[in-house]
């Protein structure tokens, strides 16, 4: 059984040989000295994608956080200025009240002529 | 490797490292089975398979004045191709070990082999340990002895012996769970 088991193991190890487009490209890479490239990249390949992809993505939400906030100020600066303006446009309002008061006041503090006469 | 064709490769070394490039390409055409299906049955994928293959021929065309001999040669080769083999298996932290389509691509076209050994043979190589899986493969596809294997992954030799009986009985355990094995010229 062992020695049977062994030699159905030696006969389902031969060796098999390479596919014949590997076997010219193998020999051309190193026997004339082409530029090292692989034949066929698998995993390799997929690093810089999945790199590019990932920069990207946090350049898009590094952008968009940037645009955000840019925009978010300049909302807050306008935001601002327009306080500002209806605070002076309120000031500028109660100071004519205040006036107009105070002449009303004013005009009825002063003494009638017949009070003055005391007729 | 008869004397003749031992000769013949010497030939093409002592040319190859004098700069002979279609004395290195008789090297690469003579070796270039066995490292492939050494690496095709570690990977267990035909194109890292065929990545490792370029690598080693790569790496031994840049040292080759390093080479002594044919016989240095092949233990050279299947040295560096086992030791970057079991590397890549131990950087990988989850190892599928071969997909579907490729099945078959594990065996030789010339399928005389039990198809049910073929699939217990594939399913135990996956789950070998990367080294246990190379002692396996250099004892049944290079036909090295334990001795050979020890010093080819430079193993203590009890390692190599400990890997090959265990492998053996996990494969005998399958086979006879799934039933007799169908030996050639044993059939009734």
């Amino acid at each position: 059984m062992s020695n049977d088991l062994e030699s159905q193991l030696k006969a389902a190890l031969r060796p098999v040989a390479p596919r014949q487009e590997f076997s010219e490209k193998l020999l051309a890479q190193v026997v004339l000295g082409n530029p090292r490239t692989k034949v066929r990249r698998l995993a390799p390949a997929r690093l810089p994608l999945a790199w590019w992809l990932s920069a990207s993505l946090a350049a898009s939400v590094l952008l968009g956080f940037g645009v955000h906030e840019h925009l978010q100020e300049r909302r807050m600066q306008q935001s601002g200025l327009e306080a500002r303006r209806e605070v002076l446009e309120a000031l500028r309002v109660t100071s004519q009240k205040l006036q107009l008061a105070y002449e009303a006041v004013k005009s009825q503090s002063a003494p009638l002529p017949d009070e003055k006469t005391g007729a | 490797m008869n004397d003749e064709a031992s000769d013949l490769l010497d030939e093409h070394l002592a040319k190859a490292r004098l700069g002979d490039r279609s004395a290195l390409a008789a090297l690469v055409r003579a070796h270039q089975g066995s490292v492939y299906s050494l690496a095709l049955r570690m990977l267990g994928a035909r194109d890292l398979a065929e990545d490792l293959t370029q690598e080693v021929f790569m790496q031994l065309s840049s040292n080759l004045k390093s080479i002594e001999s044919s016989r240095h040669l092949i233990f050279w080769l299947r040295q560096v191709t086992s030791n970057r083999a079991i590397d890549q298996l131990r950087r990988r932290a989850r190892f599928t070990f071969t997909p579907l389509d490729d099945e078959m691509q594990l065996f030789s076209e010339q399928q005389d082999t039990d198809p049910l050994l073929q699939r217990q043979i594939r399913t135990m190589l996956a789950e070998l340990s990367a080294p246990a899986r190379a002692v396996l493969l250099l004892r049944f596809q290079d036909d090295l002895d334990p001795t050979e294997i020890a010093e080819t992954l430079n193993m203590p030799l009890n390692t190599v012996k400990s890997h090959l009986k265990r492998s053996l009985d996990t494969l005998r355990v399958k086979a006879t769970a799934a039933g007799p094995l169908r030996l050639e010229g044993n059939s009734p």
